[in-house]
């Protein structure tokens, strides 16, 4: 192309373009302070002008560091009195991929799976002190079991103790449900997934305002006052629930047993969760499934056991609405052929209140790991209680989860 | 890894502190050069190997074209290196695509045929890393640039990791002399890269992700029916997320380079202020706009040879710039629309050459582009065209028995947001963010900087990908 028709092509095309070679363009630039690429067609384009502004950037520089450090500072102090814990590092993925890459090097004797119930109310520590074996914690909350369930059942290394956490109406749910990704990131995790990860959890250590429920733009859609009615509210999706520390030890955030707006929150939110269709095919579905995984984990010499953790309540009756016993678990444990352990049949679990209706709180959680694990040394072989073992706890080693509400409720029931 | 991670804190802090070492010029291009492959893979290390076939491939072509004797020699190895990039692309990006496109169409005449399964990775920014080599060899073709005598330049050209994976889309002549010739960075340059990279992730962390993004997803994700207002909000979410998003990427980038005294070109320039369509695109990712321009529609003969042909290489143009955001037909009907839109503006100029719009009416034709801009963001943001007919139909009141969607603190979020984006985009239509800083008091600019600063790192952010990094 020669000089003459680049000309012409670059003239004509900025006319296209509204460029500066059009007399009638509606909308163009009539003082550009800088041509781009978009004001030369047809040409090289040259090093890019970028001046730098002036100004006395040392100070600005300075003083913006100095603002930012004390308004972070002063964020930080505020989060921590709304009970932010540093070492409450966000779980995710990652988190449970590198749980789960130890059923990969090193001999698992137990592994839980489950969903937020069985996440939260057990105590790995007190499961140890009991048993002498600390429990690798694969449960998530929100999602699916059997998925996971079904990941150990196809992992070779894995030959120990499943024991698998049951809501029903997370267990017989079509979908995996909120932590999809975690199977997929233990297949592949990016060296910049490891890294966020790594670096993430190291200043949650120091921080606690690093949480993903107390970010900027969520305290500003919770004040939504919710008078549109019929739209997707902020108020019903979940909140803060749960608090996160080394070895995903979990359980329930301190604060919603004594926050009764946040603790009215989670009821809300845990009433209406799960409003999904329970057809009998997606039962015998899970149940095929369930019965499979089991089947091959028993192959390899391992086995499996099901516990379903309290819930009470509004939780409770619509547990029982959508997905009875005698839908549900009963024929879950004979599909399968494995034992279980149930609440209801748990004298001590059936005396704790989960102060949210679903979870029990931290030391209720310890209680219930107690009972749950001395019940587990008779139903099976592969956990032994330790000669030295702690004395039994009771429902009294933990504060009643009900609210001035839940008692005013209890008397007049009674 | 993006620029919205701790990952990518660390890691620029690092390469800072190395280019800012008095080293000897080579070895800092040579950190350079590391530090971006170590960017890349970050992603996918396998990956890096694509890179590398295309600096190879376009190192060498270029070379080739540059000595070659004969006109037909020359065009050759530049297909061989335009062949070899679209290749790649093809492969990855649309590969899947063109298999489902032609199972459907075998179908239809009766012909039943089960692609493989391939499950194709899409490397990220591949079609920003294969835009730019691909310029490299065509400006070497055209006689515009003469190839870098330097490899270790011209990969660095290839690689620099704050163009890399989604632009701004950059020539040869706007880097590769900076890497020729030493110009040592300067402190202000640091401190005032580190403001745009501030206002960057401002954009993207705290207005696209924290406060547009769902409401956008609300409307184009869920399954209820929208009305009117849910509709109009929603779809002005996703213009005001994907302008942060983009540009938030562009600033940050360009910031990115200025803390060690490269500079880059503008992305963005204030697109939702513009007149027309031709306008909006001289100011929406103005390096693509122009690489489309100057690759494909003055070869496809520009508005050289007449109206038909000119209108043909318009549509031509767009269509396939709708195909290079993503292998679906709803990227396609994107591009096409604005193809139609500027061929109905030029067309009007035609019959309207001595209109002069009057303060009034140029403000109103500018909020007509805004407006029509956003029906065909609807095209761009849905998955599927009957999510995106139901979007329509509700922007136009058309949906019977719509539901809410959006709750209050939506509407007002992307109310305040996007108004004001849209009032910035007026104030700035005829001046450079240069401009506005210099003559803007210092404690207003130190107050301001905080205030988005502090945003950021009590939003968090959560590592979300930046939109285009899927183009």
């Amino acid at each position: 192309m020669n000089k003459a028709e680049m000309a012409s092509v670059g003239e004509l095309t900025a006319d296209l373009r509204t460029g500066v070679a059009s007399p009638h363009a509606v909308g163009r630039m009539t003082s550009a302070e800088r041509l781009t690429a978009a004001d030369r067609p047809g040409v090289a384009q040259p090093v890019p002008e970028r001046p730098v502004p002036v100004q006395p950037w040392g100070k600005i520089l300075a003083s913006v560091a100095l603002v930012v450090l004390a308004a972070t500072i002063a964020w930080e102090w505020r989060m921590r009195q709304l009970e932010l814990l540093p070492g409450d590092v966000e779980d995710g993925p990652s988190f449970w991929v590198e749980e789960r890459r130890k059923v990969d090097t090193q001999a698992v004797p137990i592994a839980i799976v489950g969903d937020s119930r069985i996440l939260f109310d057990t105590n790995l520590d007190r499961f140890e002190a009991l048993t002498g074996v600390r429990p690798l914690q694969l449960a998530l909350p929100g999602t699916n079991a059997r998925p996971f369930l079904e990941n150990l059942a196809a992992d070779e290394d894995f030959k120990g103790l499943v024991l698998v956490g049951i809501t029903e109406r997370s267990y017989f749910r079509e979908r995996i449900g909120l932590f999809a990704a975690a199977l997929d990131r233990y297949k592949f995790e990016s060296p910049a997934d490891r890294s966020a990860f790594v670096l993430n959890q190291h200043l949650s250590k120091y921080l606690g305002f690093l949480d993903n429920d107390y970010r900027l733009s969520m305290l500003v859609k919770r004040l939504d006052p919710g008078i549109r009615k019929g739209a997707e509210s902020p108020y019903d999706v979940v909140w803060k629930v749960r608090t996160t520390f080394a070895g995903r030890q979990s359980a329930l955030w301190a604060r919603l047993e004594h926050d009764m707006k946040l603790n009215a929150h989670a009821r809300h939110f845990w009433a209406m969760a799960f409003n999904l269709p329970f057809t009998e095919q997606l039962i015998a579905d899970g149940q095929k499934r369930t019965r499979d995984a089991v089947a091959k984990i028993r192959a390899r010499g391992g086995d499996v056991i099901f516990i379903r953790p309290p819930s009470v309540g509004a939780v409770l009756e619509e547990e029982n609405t959508k997905l009875p016993r005698h839908r549900a678990w009963d024929p879950l444990l004979q599909a399968a052929d494995v034992k279980g352990l149930h609440f209801l049949e748990d004298p001590v679990a059936r005396e704790l209140f989960p102060p949210e209706l679903s979870h029990l709180s931290g030391a209720c959680a310890t209680v219930y790991t107690d009972s749950y694990v001395r019940q587990l040394a008779q139903v099976t072989d592969r956990v032994k209680l330790l000669p030295n073992a702690p004395p039994a706890l009771t429902p009294t080693d933990c504060p009643d989860g009900r609210t001035e509400l839940d008692r005013a409720v209890a008397v007049a029931s009674k | 890894m993006v620029f919205n991670s701790l990952t990518f804190i660390v890691f620029f802090a690092t390469v800072l502190v190395l280019y800012w070492m008095p080293f000897p010029w080579t070895t800092r291009k040579v950190i350079l050069l590391v530090a971006s492959y170590v960017f890349y893979a970050a992603w996918n290390p396998p990956f890096i190997i694509l890179l590398w076939i295309s600096t190879v491939v376009d190192w060498w072509a270029a070379n080739r074209i540059h000595h070659a004797s004969t006109p037909w020699r020359r065009r050759a190895w530049m297909t061989v290196s335009v062949t070899a990039n679209l290749g790649m692309l093809g492969w990855f990006k649309y590969g899947e695509f063109f298999l489902h496109n032609f199972q459907v169409l075998a179908s239809s005449v009766g012909i039943q045929y089960q692609p493989p399964d391939f499950d194709i990775v899409l490397p990220v920014g591949i079609s920003f890393y294969t835009f730019a080599t691909m310029s490299y060899t065509l400006d070497v073709y055209l006689r515009r640039a003469q190839p870098t005598k330097s490899m270790l330049d011209f990969s660095l050209f290839v690689t620099f990791f704050p163009h890399l994976v989604a632009g701004p889309i950059m020539r040869p002549t706007e880097l590769v002399p900076q890497f020729q010739k030493y110009q040592p960075p300067t402190l202000d340059q640091l401190r005032f890269g580190l403001a745009l990279m501030t206002l960057g992730l401002f954009q993207k962390v705290v207005i696209a992700d924290g406060f547009l993004a769902q409401p956008a997803e609300l409307l184009f994700d869920g399954v209820k029916t929208p009305g009117a207002l849910d509709a109009w909000i929603g779809t002005l979410a996703f213009s005001g997320q994907i302008f942060c998003d983009f540009a938030g990427y562009s600033t940050t980038a360009i910031g990115a380079a200025l803390c060690m005294g490269f500079k880059m070109p503008d992305n963005f320039r204030f697109p939702y202020a513009a007149v027309g369509f031709s306008d909006f695109w001289r100011r929406w990712h103005i390096t693509l706009s122009s690489w489309l321009r100057d690759y494909l529609y003055i070869p496809l003969g520009g508005n050289r040879h007449g109206e038909k042909r000119t209108y043909f290489a318009l549509m031509m143009t767009m269509l396939l710039g709708g195909l290079w955001h993503g292998a679906n037909w709803t990227f396609v009907v994107w591009g096409g629309l604005h193809g139609l839109y500027l061929s109905v503006e030029r067309w009007l100029r035609k019959r309207f050459v001595n209109y002069k719009p009057g303060p009034v009416a140029f403000v109103m034709l500018g909020l007509l582009t805004y407006a029509l801009v956003n029906i065909t963001w609807v095209f761009f943001r849905s998955q599927t065209f009957a999510k995106a007919w139901l979007v329509l139909k509700g922007m136009f009141g058309m949906n019977a028995n719509p539901q809410p969607i959006l709750a209050f603190v939506h509407l007002v979020n992307v109310t305040v947001i996007v108004g004001c984006i849209v009032f910035a985009h007026w104030m700035m239509r005829t001046r450079t963010l240069e401009s506005m800083v210099s003559r803007t008091p210092a404690p207003v600019l130190a107050t301001a900087w905080s205030l988005m600063l502090f945003s950021v790192i009590i939003e968090q952010g959560t590592g979300n990908a930046f939109i285009y990094f899927q183009f």
